[in-house]
């Protein structure tokens, strides 16, 4: 199929709506009506771009509808309360207030909002990890980057999987003390509201800002980041967490409780909203540090010229510099509830998450059966609704051993092509700690046999890896 | 109808598809079949969100099945050469390179792109004006409100329309001149290329930049920005264009030759594109200054870290850098050869912007002629689709003669509800000049008796207003 062609088969998806006073299917491959996926598709990757299902879609659809009968009253009357109760709904699901949470296009574009507003000071230190998203990374480097004084010191630290949550908030805290070392002539203040800021800004002291994955991306793994945001107030540090994959996967998140001081989850990969939906949750008591939204937007307010808040609203501006951030697609903001209300027919989050951890267990240890390997997390502790399971590839024990860079490019294109193109499957693949692993996304469609599928894949992909580019390199 | 029910009539609008051999309907009412409004609705106000063809709606719908279908396939393969031929379309349309363009969320996103990557020093000064958006007029006050330094002055331009083109070329550059003599001691250096740039960072240079609108909202009046371009670069000024309003409305757009610093305009207004889609402009001899993409991208690189560029990328990463800056809906981007298919039809750009132009000035004198009023833009030097219509409400000679701050507040949404919510018709109304304006979108579906329809709601409204909070403001 090419990709200017619409699919061959006018098979119209027939789960549009569903009768929320009858049960739901058993989970599983009969549940699949319900989602817009070629029928032949294995889809093992909802982590990467979510899944977005036809009750969804439909109520988009009507939403889109209503916003086109007539743009200006939906943009200037009809969003507001709609947005109000969407922001409503994820802030009762993570524990925080409604006033604490805005919606933003995606995690890279809330954490940009947060890592960009801190205004950075020559002498501050920002950390990120080897498992940092690339993206996010890279925002870090960025700012490192600037041509001239004032700019942070960026500075990372390694995680080699399996590691257990000992093992990593061990590791976490050395790294923070080993780094506050290098600068021994630095005050470091993460200041727990806006007096202690203002106090720190006189006195001129530093920032130390951490990027804290809860769920990393590459492998898949729980991070015990409740745990790295204590010591990051007891070490003085900043907790901007990266919990993309954590709404809708991670159970009993409790924001008001954890406190970290910044918290940012994609709504569109877990939470079957539309893609473009992820939440920025600001604790009220560091409101006053995301001066402006990404973009600035109509109701920034300057510190030289304030005007009063519109009427109602008190507190910071945080929430309503984030209503309108410049003319898009409001819709998927808007899909929340339509998606809850979905998830609660089909049990809820508790219901839906035993499903899709059980079978991550039990999917990870047949997968790793199928392709004689092995799974990353024989704990399960770091495992929620994702399991990695090693390749059927050599691992090398130091660098460019078995892999070159260029090596290890085409090994990674040829099993996207190989999987997406030819055995319709998918799951993530990567490199890590010297040798090649995949990330499979538990479903409430997946079934075992999917896993049994995916590994029947990979082992061929595989084996016409090790026959070619491994074989003869020159050949890529 | 409350804002959570969709429409309750279940007609379904008709105008999804159409046969590309048989001429369309003649322009006006018999248009409406192909959008999806409120039938009863007169909508004025096309330039303020833009407005959905049904056409394009299902195109889109068509591409979004196509991603739920395999949303791995979708967006690691499929997309990027689809958005390669949205760009492209873009630039053809613009007389750019495609490699000068990319696609953002709208224009506060792409000038914020612009604007954030300079690298702002002491001594740099920004301008704005007056009829600047007011997101990005907020943009530069937040760069200025910087806590300590490095951190750019803020100035500003005053208009008051109308003014001839001559009389606004006049007032930009005596303003150029009589902001930068109060730095007399500040050596601007403006850059036109990397090697120049260069060299003027060594010398500790400064910069000035000037944020100019090709077609200002309120009022909707062209300007010459061309020939402030030109008086930019005699001056030593760098020239970003907020051309939200541009492509689809200003014919002849040539930006090799009028090579502007920057230039942005919002495919979703004019175009016909979905919402969520706007059109960044930089000249391959300034892509340098856009150090990274907003947010920042995987594909982010680092000087310090240089690894060549992807195969069969030449120049800068620019145009990678803004493949990919978080996952979102990309949809809209996609939109444009839909749309563009559809004006096509229509009978292509000049065709289209004929018939609007003509309306808007027809359409501009009819609302005066009713209102008893008189149109702001004379001559129509400064009318393109968009005129503008003195209200029946007072002039005052002095601010807060006849109008206090919450009297402006009041008559504004007083009109809004009214003008939405009772007589089911709407054109941008704003305060300039000492006087209430309304701004009219001439469209392909709107007619005379439109413009007729719109006086008599304005009539009415306004003389509620007059009765009520002009009379008693302790009213509001």
């Amino acid at each position: 199929m090419s990709h200017s062609t619409l699919p061959n088969d006018t098979g119209v998806p027939s789960g549009h709506t569903y009768d929320k006073d009858a049960p739901p299917p058993p989970f599983g491959h009969s549940l699949k009506g319900f989602w817009a996926f070629d029928p032949e598709y294995v889809n093992l990757n909802h982590g990467s771009c979510g899944s977005l299902p036809l009750p969804v879609i439909l109520a988009c659809s009507e939403l889109g509808m209503l916003a086109e009968r007539n743009p200006d009253k939906f943009h200037r009357i009809t969003y507001m309360p709609l947005l109000e109760e969407s922001r409503k709904l994820v802030a009762e699901l993570v524990g925080a207030a409604t006033d604490e949470i805005v919606l933003v296009p995606n995690a890279t574009h809330g954490l940009n909002t947060v890592l960009r507003n801190f205004e950075w000071r020559e002498g501050d230190v920002v950390m990120g990890a080897s498992t940092t998203y690339d993206a996010i990374s890279r925002t870090l480097q960025y700012f490192a980057d600037r041509s001239e004084q004032p700019r942070p010191e960026l500075h990372s630290i390694e995680y080699t999987y399996p590691m257990t949550h000992a093992e990593i908030v061990d590791r976490f805290r050395s790294r923070l003390r080993e780094i506050k070392q290098q600068y021994p002539n630095t005050a470091f203040s993460n200041a727990y509201n806006e007096a202690d800021a203002n106090a720190a800004f006189k006195e001129g002291k530093n920032k130390f800002v951490a990027v804290i994955d809860s769920i990393t991306a590459s492998p898949g793994a729980l991070m015990p980041w409740q745990e790295m945001v204590k010591i990051c107030r007891e070490e003085g540090v900043y907790s901007v967490i990266d919990a993309a994959h954590s709404i809708g996967q991670e159970m009993n998140i409790n924001l008001g409780s954890a406190d970290p001081d910044f918290w940012v989850s994609d709504c569109h990969k877990w939470l079957y909203t539309k893609r473009g939906c992820a939440v920025l949750y600001v604790s009220k008591r560091n409101q006053y540090l995301i001066k402006s939204s990404i973009p600035t937007s109509n109701e920034y307010v300057s510190p030289r010229d304030p005007r009063p808040l519109p009427r109602g609203v008190e507190g910071t501006n945080f929430v309503v510099q984030h209503e309108w951030t410049g003319t898009m697609d409001f819709i998927p903001f808007l899909s929340i509830k339509a998606a809850l209300d979905f998830r609660k027919w089909l049990g809820g989050e508790s219901v839906i998450n035993e499903y899709c951890h059980k079978l991550a267990i039990d999917g990870g240890q047949r997968l790793a059966e199928v392709m004689g390997t092995k799974v990353m997390d024989e704990t399960g502790a770091l495992t929620l609704n994702m399991v990695d399971v090693l390749l059927p590839l050599p691992v090398q024990s130091r660098e460019g051993e078995v892999y070159s860079k260029d090596t290890l490019r085409a090994i990674n294109n040829q099993l996207m092509e190989k999987l997406l193109l030819k055995w319709n499957t998918y799951a993530v693949h990567y490199f890590h700690a010297g040798g090649w692993w995949c990330r499979c996304s538990a479903q409430v469609w997946n079934e075992i046999s999917d896993f049994e599928y995916l590994g029947r894949a990979l082992t061929a992909v595989c084996e016409e890896i090790k026959r070619s580019i491994l074989t003869s390199p020159e050949q890529i």
